[in-house]
């Protein structure tokens, strides 16, 4: 007898066990088992309303305005017959409900919502750009060489002036200032450290001068044209050191465009014989060759000047590598930043070798093309005291584009958006889903 | 010593039955739970599958080659337009998929069987085997070949129905609906092509328009310069409504229904379509000869119907032995509808006219878009929805999932 009754106590025990554990095993209701995603349905759904912006444009609509009926017709024509809905728009500074609309008094034992923010199509918002200069970051001054006494070479299809006038347009919201120097006599006067302006922003110092001319570029007459000739070489290399002098001098930012920097020298006023050409027919330009980039960069790095007329750069005939050379991941990422987009492959026939770095006492500040082996296709260069250079030795037909993202990867500008927080120009919308039916 | 051995039986016995009952009040338990445990995995697998396949555009996508405009089997499955983000689906990957419901097409003057989306007499999509890409290799490219099953549906959310309420100086009613309710105050871009057999080839009349439906979600469209007894019509709509639906319709009204032509994609690389005579399609026995005249009508960015020229629009086709089909090709990579009309002779030499609507991308007419297998033998089916737009229009996605290896150590069956 004992037997059983030690047994009925552990049936009890048992019974107790499985009654507890029964109580703390909550299984899900039968829907939870296979329910749809409600949150991601709601948040398709506002986003197919506002696709062309009618969701924004009624949220903004005063109650009993016909539009809430339309989206009410829109919202129980797109969604499953079972579904219930929910949306309510509110306002998002002081978080009040401002309307409502919805098919069912309670959206049943379970529901999920998304929400939107949508903008008022009254509002504008803005991008304002720092300028460079602003805050001690150099430049705020921005001379683009448009002399209208020089040609331009390996411009193809371009004018010095079409490319300075979409420079201006691209560069000139980043800068404090932005002059056209119009003729090779403002050119002088910068030179000289003179301003050329009325504005009270112009500053010779620190400025970014561009030359729009490509291989060419423009000589003033005067102290420029005979102090600047070589006498021994019969060249104008001297006036290309008297440039890098002035760019060391006044610690500005030199900016070749395409090709073989400062190849040749202009100025159709000054050189008007027939036979003053650059050897296929544009006149008024007399060649200088290599010897014009290797004494400007003795001029940047206030060496002495000595003529020097080797050939320093390499092509894509010579290494392959540089025939399809791909943008930075730095100028990639400000390509972005800044919404200008070259093509990010670009053929380089005159990269600059990585010698001229100890050479000329020069620094990478940023790359604005890949390296290849020791060639930089595209490269900003800082002297290490002062004055930049920046050159892009690449195939004709110039890309302007490129100046502008290599200079303002350079110079790193930010850009100011106007915020959508901004009062009463952004509503949220939210939009609860539940399903008919019971459990 | 016998009242201690039934003792002992007794509580043996107890005890053990007590032991089996428990077992099978925990193993009740713990089969609800494992089943539920299967129907919740197949429900977030039916999401993360219906997300996978609308957010990705598949591969190749690339600049110089996207799977939707081309030949290519698709390497990696997904609808997504490679040209936006979020939930817009490409009109010409879509226009590659296998429809399941219909009943394919065998054409025996190229030797191919078609995919065959028809709508209404008139009004088709036919794709070749070999071009479209079917329920077998998404599921391959999906990784649930052999495990799970699918069906993929995609519906216009917006129903554009037109009837003819007067055929003499025509005018049409166009009824705009969304799920039975009516979108009032919708704008309505439509263009009327009436054909005339006048000629060697049939030509065209278009009257393009706007209006704006009422209350009732119906607008009233006059064309007092067509009759609807004497000349074949159809008429193409781009309705959008002011709370951000969008939706198309057509409607067809050709005199002749016997023999028509019938546009067949020949390739979606060269964009090349084939012009068939119904009689080869359908293998009926009144032969005919029939020219045409084709034009195609590019949907805008502003969701209007603007007409492109073709290249050699105008052909002739016999019907019976031969290898008589016209062929034109689409002049551009933008959704629209290739709009033909056809003269047919009849055994008797009576001329009768009519014109046939083919979409260039699934948009452009509200074509369902269908693929999947199908679920009726298996014991639990999941499914998630999705709103999405094609080319701008508003369609709805609905993925139907299953399994198709039963529960595995507990049925329920």
């Amino acid at each position: 007898m004992m037997r059983t009754i030690e047994v009925l106590l552990v049936i009890i025990i048992i019974t107790g066990a499985s009654i507890t554990a029964s109580w703390f095993a909550v299984l899900p209701q039968p829907r939870q088992a296979s329910q749809l995603n409600l949150r991601r349905l709601a948040l398709t759904t506002l986003e197919m309303l506002d696709q062309d912006h009618g969701l924004s444009q009624t949220a903004f609509r005063t109650a009993g305005d016909p539009a809430w009926s339309q989206l009410q017709a829109a919202l129980s024509g797109s969604l499953p017959p079972n579904i219930l809905y929910n949306l309510t728009v509110y306002n998002t500074t002081s978080g009040a409900a401002l309307d409502s609309i919805s098919n069912a008094q309670t959206l049943g034992v379970g529901s999920d919502a998304a929400t939107y923010m949508v903008a008022s199509s009254n509002v504008t918002f803005n991008v304002a750009p720092q300028k460079i200069g602003q805050q001690g970051n150099g430049g705020g001054t921005l001379y683009i060489l448009n002399c209208s006494d020089s040609n331009g070479w390996w411009i193809t299809g371009y004018t010095a002036n079409s490319l300075a006038n979409d420079l201006y347009n691209l560069l000139s919201p980043y800068f404090q200032v932005t002059i056209m120097v119009q003729n090779t006599t403002q050119l002088g006067q910068i030179l000289n450290g003179t301003n050329i302006s009325t504005s009270p922003y112009e500053n010779v110092t620190s400025a970014v001068v561009i030359n729009t001319n490509g291989e060419a570029v423009p000589i003033p007459s005067g102290y420029y044209n005979t102090s600047g000739y070589d006498n021994q070489q019969s060249s104008y290399a001297k006036y290309c050191y008297m440039l890098g002098n002035a760019t060391l001098t006044y610690n500005w930012t030199w900016v070749s465009i395409v090709g073989y920097p400062l190849y040749y020298v202009c100025n159709t006023g000054l050189f008007q014989s027939a036979s003053n050409q650059n050897g296929f027919g544009i006149h008024g330009m007399i060649m200088v060759g290599p010897a014009g980039l290797n004494a400007f960069l003795e001029g940047l790095s206030n060496q002495t000047y000595s003529y020097n007329g080797t050939w320093i750069t390499d092509s894509y005939t010579d290494d392959p590598g540089l025939a399809n050379v791909g943008l930075s991941s730095n100028t990639l990422y400000y390509c972005n930043y800044y919404g200008i987009y070259p093509s990010v492959y670009q053929t380089a026939t005159r990269a600059l070798p990585t010698s001229i770095l100890s050479m000329y006492k020069l620094t990478v500040a940023s790359y604005i093309l890949n390296q290849v082996d020791n060639w930089c296709p595209g490269a900003f260069y800082n002297h290490i005291g002062s004055g930049a250079f920046m050159a892009l030795g690449l195939a004709r037909t110039p890309d302007i584009r490129l100046t502008a993202i290599g200079l303002l990867a350079a110079y790193r500008p930010s850009l100011y958006r106007s915020q959508y927080t901004a009062s009463g120009t952004s509503r949220l919308v939210v939009l609860q889903l539940g399903q008919a039916g019971g459990v | 010593m016998p009242e201690a051995t039934i003792d002992h039986i007794v509580s043996l016995i107890a005890l053990l039955g007590a032991i089996l009952i428990f077992i099978g009040l925990f193993n009740q338990t713990i089969q609800t739970a494992v089943v539920y445990e299967e129907h919740a995995y197949l429900a977030t697998e039916c999401s993360d599958l219906l997300d996978s396949i609308l957010l990705n555009p598949g591969s190749p996508s690339n600049t110089t080659l996207y799977w939707g405009t081309s030949n290519c089997t698709p390497t990696n499955f997904g609808l997504q337009d490679p040209e936006f983000t979020q939930y817009e689906l490409s009109p010409f990957s879509l226009m590659r998929l296998f429809y399941s419901p219909g009943s394919s097409v065998y054409y025996d003057k190229t030797n191919a069987y078609y995919s065959n989306n028809t709508l209404t007499l008139g009004e088709s999509l036919l794709t070749p085997y070999n071009e479209v890409v079917n329920y077998t290799t998404v599921t391959q490219l999906l990784g649930i070949n052999g495990t799970l099953g699918f069906s993929l549906a995609l519906t216009p959310l917006v129903s554009v129905i037109t009837t003819q309420t007067q055929s003499t100086n025509l005018s049409l009613t166009v009824t705009v609906t969304s799920n039975g309710y009516p979108l009032a105050n919708a704008g309505l871009s439509y263009c009327l092509i009436a054909v005339s057999g006048q000629g060697s080839y049939p030509s065209f009349t278009i009257e393009p328009g706007t209006n704006t439906t009422n209350s009732q979600g119906q607008a009233l469209l006059s064309f007092p310069d067509v009759d609807g007894t004497k000349e074949p019509y159809a008429l193409m709509v781009v309705c959008a409504s002011q709370s951000g639906l969008l939706g198309t319709g057509d409607y067809e009204h050709a005199l002749n229904n016997e023999s028509y032509a019938i546009p067949l994609i020949a390739d979606f690389g060269n964009q090349s379509v084939l012009i068939a005579n119904s009689q080869d399609v359908y293998l009926q026995n009144n032969p005919s000869s029939m020219s045409y005249n084709a034009t195609f009508f590019l949907l805008t960015h502003g969701f209007t119907l603007s007409q492109m020229p073709l290249t050699n629009p105008a052909g002739n086709i016999d019907s019976g032995p031969g290898t008589s089909y016209g062929n034109i090709t689409i002049p551009t990579n933008n959704p629209g509808i290739l709009a033909i009309g056809y003269n047919v002779t009849n055994p008797d030499n009576t001329v009768s006219t009519g014109v046939t609507l083919m979409p260039w991308g699934i948009s452009p007419m509200p074509l369902p878009v269908v693929l999947g297998g199908n679920p009726l033998q298996s014991d639990w089916v999941t499914e998630d929805i999705r709103q999405v737009t094609v080319n701008g229009i508003s369609y709805q996605a609905k993925l139907e999932l299953w399994s198709l290896q039963g529960y595995t150590e507990i049925s329920q069956k």
